[in-house]
């Protein structure tokens, strides 16, 4: 009976314990799944490897790449502005006369620094009036005014706020405005040149009868009454007064409903149109075609002399003269270009009336070179100022957005 | 463009330039497609993605483009290719959406796949990257890493979704996502917030919700990547390197290489 009742016992204990064990692995298991529950919730508990080391290669070129041009007649100097992040962008100051080396040149004065916080510097005007100076930026939806003879890392003696992705700056001295290009909402807006914070602007172009197609370089010719803007090509419809793209990625707004695109390619051109135009204004004339040799034309400016419009023609490595009335698929009357003239990529030009010259920043090739005013063909420059030196290689980073690598070829690609 | 090995102010061994190439000053994203030896770049002015021969060296032409009023893009400055598949894939900030077209044949097509809808969580989606391999999209987003399956279509909820205070507290903005499938891990470069100072993390596939980073690239003195602007950030496995744009002020100053072999296992 014992012997039975043990059996029993030990029998009806197996299932007991195997229940028991079965009832101890089920409750460890929700107590997982309760914990994991929870951390959905809550933080999940992970120590992340750190990596601190430093880069085995960098990158990277300091040389200053010259960008925008003005001039201060008054006090004979020039002002360029200095693009390249790397190096530290600034407006730099040099002399108006000098000797040509091919040393760098040491600039008289230079503005910038974490301070004064330059970016991509598109725009310089001056008003040796008023003795300032005015900058707009790729990058930053602000103008910043300086001191026409300010020095070293100093702070802006004060700023405007404007739409994000300025292309250029210009100052209408004689009505005392200041125009400025916003290349990614297709505009032209204008301010009071003493307007800051958040001034609201005096009138603007924009719209979809502008043709204004990714505009860059501006120029105003007060005598005139004439506004000259110079277009890369790529169009969307921008409704007047939009700027959704302004700060696309901070956006407050709610977003765009899902709609057709009205993106295309236009050929790139010369819009004109009147000082004073306002809203959805049609140019006056349009210079574009094929027999313009316009080839992402930047710089716009115009020669007081014989009314020529000068454009620097950064993509066909020249500057281009068109008479003063050019209206559509016109050749230039006059064309520099060549191994001579040292233009490499050229962004800004500015006509010098008190020393008959002309002067062209060339940005690939770290120079800015002085011609005579009616300079053509393939002619050297009378002089050249350099950033870097001689045997520098081609400048490649302003503001770069992106890099990518290439498994194939093994190269590393940098949209700039 | 740079050779592999380029260091210091080294020479672009080849540059695609001049107004034939129809492309925009603004691009923040472009891709590789090694399987068709092409180059994805996009254009937000026109609208448009630019296709260029793997080659292409100077003022060359695209020899494809999607544009038009069918293809809803609207300032398109990123562009992610799934040369596999055939596919590229842009994110849309504007429209909070992420638009999937067939790399051929090009012109003014619709797209074959378009994530948009309250389920998808997408808000401000910046960038995307794809895995072909285990069939992915990630896209990031204001202050979330959103995952889809590869073939997702319409208002449909992300696989997984990286969010929540542990993400927030290191970054005030996701920037560009990474995926690696050969170890299943999303790289992503972020806007560096201090105390933190993270510039990269790096997550394993199936991390859900708040979830630390299995990985984290430090802004420091040491690695220079001090400040990341638009967050451009590319991985080369086989040499087991990392490369991202970086500076100390304007956040594009420069390129940095790393080697970071605990990285990619």
């Amino acid at each position: 009976m014992n012997k039975q009742l043990r059996k029993i016992q030990i029998l009806f204990l197996a299932p007991c314990i195997s229940l028991a064990a079965l009832l101890w692995v089920a409750k460890s298991n929700w107590i997982s799944i309760a914990a994991a529950q929870v951390s959905r919730n809550a933080a999940v508990p992970r120590t992340p490897l750190v990596f601190d080391k430093a880069p085995v290669r960098v990158v990277e070129d300091a040389n200053p790449s010259f960008n925008a041009i003005a001039m201060d007649s008054d006090d004979s100097e020039v002002l360029i502005s200095n693009n390249n992040k790397a190096s530290t962008p600034s407006i730099l100051v040099y002399p108006t006369e000098f000797k040509t080396t091919d040393r760098v040149m040491e600039p008289k004065r230079r503005i910038g620094g974490p301070t004064a916080r330059l970016g991509d510097i598109c725009g310089i005007a001056v008003s040796p009036q008023n003795k300032e100076i005015y900058t707009v930026q790729g990058e930053e939806p602000e103008m910043k005014v300086f001191p026409l003879d300010g020095n070293g890392d100093m702070d802006a003696a004060r700023s405007l706020k404007v739409a994000h992705g300025s292309a250029d700056v210009y100052l209408d001295s004689k009505n005392d405005e200041l125009f400025i290009t916003t290349e990614h909402i297709n505009k032209i807006t204008v301010y009071k040149r003493s307007a800051r914070g958040s001034d609201k602007p005096v009138r603007f172009i924009q719209g979809p009868h502008t043709q204004i197609a990714d505009p860059h370089g501006l120029y105003v010719d007060s005598d005139s009454n004439e506004l000259f803007v110079t277009n890369y090509g790529s169009w969307r419809e921008t409704a007047s007064d939009e700027d959704v793209e302004s700060r696309a990625s901070d956006r407050e707004e709610a977003a765009l409903p899902l709609a057709a695109s009205t993106g295309k390619f236009v050929p790139p051109s010369i819009g004109v149109y009147s000082r004073t135009a306002q809203g959805d204004a049609a140019p006056l004339r349009v210079i574009q075609g094929a027999h313009t040799q316009l080839n992402l034309p930047l710089g716009v400016a115009r020669d007081p002399v014989t009314g020529q419009i000068v454009v620097a023609n950064s993509g066909g490595d020249s500057v281009l003269f068109f008479d003063a009335k050019a209206s559509g698929d016109v050749a230039p009357v006059r064309v520099l270009k060549g191994a001579a003239t040292n233009l490499k990529s050229p962004t800004g030009v500015l006509v010098d009336t008190k020393r008959n010259e002309l002067w062209v920043t060339s940005w690939e090739n770290h120079t800015t070179n002085v011609f005579p005013r009616t300079a053509q063909g393939n002619m050297a420059p009378v002089r050249y100022i350099r950033s870097a030196p001689k045997d520098a290689p081609p400048a490649t980073f302003g503001t770069p957005g992106a890099v990518a690598w290439d498994p194939q070829r093994k190269e590393i690609l940098v949209p700039n | 463009m740079f050779a592999g090995s380029a260091n210091g102010n080294a020479v672009s061994v080849r540059t695609i330039e001049g107004q034939a190439t129809l492309q925009a000053r603004t691009n923040h994203q472009i891709g590789i497609d090694s399987v068709h030896d092409e180059i994805v770049a996009p254009n937000p002015f026109a609208q448009a993605l630019l296709f260029f021969r793997g080659g292409a060296n100077g003022e060359e032409a695209p020899i494809r483009v999607i544009q038009g009023p069918k293809t809803k893009l609207v300032y398109v400055d990123n562009v992610a290719v799934d040369p596999v598949h055939g596919e590229v894939v842009a994110a849309q900030t504007l429209t909070d959406s992420v638009l999937i077209f067939s790399r051929e044949p090009g012109g003014d097509v619709a797209p074959i796949r378009i994530l948009h809808g309250p389920k998808t969580k997408l808000d401000h989606p910046w960038k995307a990257s794809v895995d072909p391999v285990n069939n992915l999209i990630a896209v990031t987003n204001k202050n979330r890493i959103l995952v889809f399956n590869r073939t997702d279509d319409g208002d449909v909820a992300p696989k997984w979704d990286i969010e929540g205070p542990t993400l927030r507290a290191m970054t005030p903005r996701v920037l560009t996502p990474v995926l690696y499938p050969e170890a299943r891990k999303i790289f992503v470069s972020m806007r560096v917030k201090q105390p933190n100072n993270v510039a990269i993390a790096v997550w394993n596939y199936g991390d859900q919700g708040d979830v630390a980073p299995w990985a984290v690239i430090k802004s420091s003195p040491t690695t220079r990547l001090t400040t990341l602007t638009n967050g451009g950030m590319a991985i080369n496995p086989e040499a087991k390197e990392f490369m991202a744009l970086a500076g100390e002020v304007y956040g594009s100053e420069r390129i940095l290489i790393f080697y970071a072999p605990e990285l990619f296992r």
